[in-house]
């Protein structure tokens, strides 16, 4: 009981301190105006006049994320790679393919999972290539599919990526070529200058003030807002792909790692 | 245009329970023996540090950071200025939570050694361990 | 008056709840699940606060993503925190 009295005593001491605050004015005005730069970002997210500031996007976070301060989300990619070739190196030595695994789940909680896995799928994909319109984008898409992978290791068991033929190699494959569509599009400004001499920089995406380069923002009457579209779906196949081998490594049975990575049982 | 004083103190005490909660979860880093239960308040540490980020940006009778009409209006793109929240910490704050996530599960794999080679995950009997 | 806030104030109280059990308990099983209540309602928070691409990034993370890959470690480990 004493853990309760701990705890409606900080509720309660809480309540009372901002109760003293509020009274006192100790915090001054507050929670009524935003910063000028978070409306200059506002300002210039969707704005068919100024064409050298815009990002053409009506989703202001999405524009952020790849366009205003995209240097920053490619190097956060860089990390998020880098943090999952980390844990497999601690899982180095271990064949995926020879496990064999238990039964999962009642018939009844599988049965449902099979219907939930599709609907979860198409969300995973509607989210990703409607970033650059409505709330959503790579990180999001990526972090909803994961979610399948925790579903069948849960329900089904550890083989059934096998049975669904989805391989460590295949999945460390697969987010490979999410990081290097994301280079491709960073890099495509430059090879056009090289092509065509115009001057260009790094992850541009539209006209700039002094470079004539600019990825369409309209095919065929539809925004796709240049690069954001292609950037968010390459970045949907490396998030969702570095979390599948998360949990695939995760779901693997306990003593047949040991017995693969070889460690003595005397510790 | 100012706030009344009911509004001023829900503001107070949202920054309060926030901040409660990361003092708490900052105990439960420092003064817990279990390295699981390390982790799971270094996750809670982290959302409510995110929250913060994001209560920065907010403000009162305020609308999401999303162009709702596609049309050059300039009358509407002001009234939209005006009436959004701070979108760049919800930009930073996405990006914190799937990398921290890559790296808390990087720290949920080094645990998972750590409990292969001393056999145990309290702190306590780990630093009294050799080799 | 914005009744956001009331709610605001609402959810975040039940969030600190939630952190106090999460720490506080000895079973590591429970605290998981504390930890995973204390998400959904700081995932209210968030939706109050104006963000929904948090919202979406944030719900599939810590409902799902963070209760499964420490019940994953809890499983292959020990159960319970000794005092």
């Amino acid at each position: 009981m004493r853990k309760y009295f701990v705890l409606v005593s900080i509720v309660l001491a809480t309540v009372v301190i901002a109760y003293i605050t509020t009274y006192l004015r100790a915090l001054g005005p507050i929670g009524l105006d935003t910063r000028y730069l978070a409306k200059l970002f506002l300002m210039l997210t969707y704005n068919p006049v100024y064409r050298e500031l815009t990002a053409m996007s009506p989703e202001a976070v999405t524009s952020i994320v790849w366009d205003f301060r995209g240097v920053d989300t490619l190097y956060e990619t860089v990390v998020f790679y880098m943090a999952i070739i980390a844990a497999l190196t601690i899982y180095r030595g271990v064949s995926y393919s020879s496990i064999w695994g238990g039964y999962g789940l009642s018939l009844i909680v599988r049965v449902v999972t099979k219907l939930l896995i599709p609907i979860n799928i198409a969300i995973a994909v509607s989210i990703a290539a409607h970033g650059h319109l409505t709330p959503g984008g790579g990180f999001q898409a990526g972090a909803v599919l994961a979610v399948v992978s925790v579903l069948l290791a849960v329900t089904y068991s550890a083989s059934s990526f096998i049975k669904l033929g989805v391989s460590l190699s295949k999945a460390v494959a697969l987010r490979s070529a999410g990081l290097l569509a994301i280079a491709l599009v960073v890099f495509t400004p430059i090879v056009f200058s090289a092509l065509t001499g115009v001057q260009t920089y790094i992850m541009q995406n539209y006209v700039k003030i002094d470079s004539s380069f600019s990825f369409p923002t309209h095919v065929w009457n539809q925004l796709i807002s240049g690069t954001l579209i292609w950037l968010n779906l390459a970045e949907f196949l490396a998030v969702s792909f570095g979390f599948f081998i998360i949990f695939m490594l995760l779901s693997l049975r306990e003593e047949v790692v040991r017995e693969q990575i070889g460690e003595k049982d005397e510790h | 245009m100012s706030t009344s004083f009911l509004e001023n103190f829900f503001i107070t005490l949202i920054l309060y329970n926030l901040l409660v909660a990361a003092g708490i979860s900052i105990y439960g880093v420092v003064a817990r023996p279990s390295i699981t239960k390390k982790i799971i308040s270094l996750t809670i540490l982290q959302d409510t540090f995110n929250i913060l980020a994001i209560f920065l940006g907010f403000k009162v009778f305020s609308i999401p950071p999303v162009l709702l009409e596609l049309d050059s209006d300039i009358e509407k793109l002001l009234a939209f200025t005006t009436s959004a929240v701070d979108p760049l910490p919800q930009a930073l704050v996405l990006t914190a939570i799937v990398i921290g996530l890559a790296v808390n599960l990087f720290l949920i794999f080094l645990a998972l050694q750590v409990f292969r080679l001393y056999r145990t995950l309290d702190s306590r009997k780990i630093k009294e361990l050799k080799g | 008056m914005d009744f956001s806030l009331v709610l605001l104030a609402l959810f975040s109280t039940i969030g600190l709840i939630f952190t106090y059990l999460a720490v506080i308990e000895k079973d590591l099983v429970k605290a998981v699940i504390f930890s995973a209540i204390q998400s959904t309602s700081y995932v209210a928070v968030l939706y109050l606060l104006r963000a929904p691409d948090i919202v979406l990034v944030y719900l599939p993370v810590t409902v799902g993503l963070y209760p499964a890959a420490l019940l994953f470690l809890v499983g292959k480990t020990e159960r319970v925190e000794e005092e």
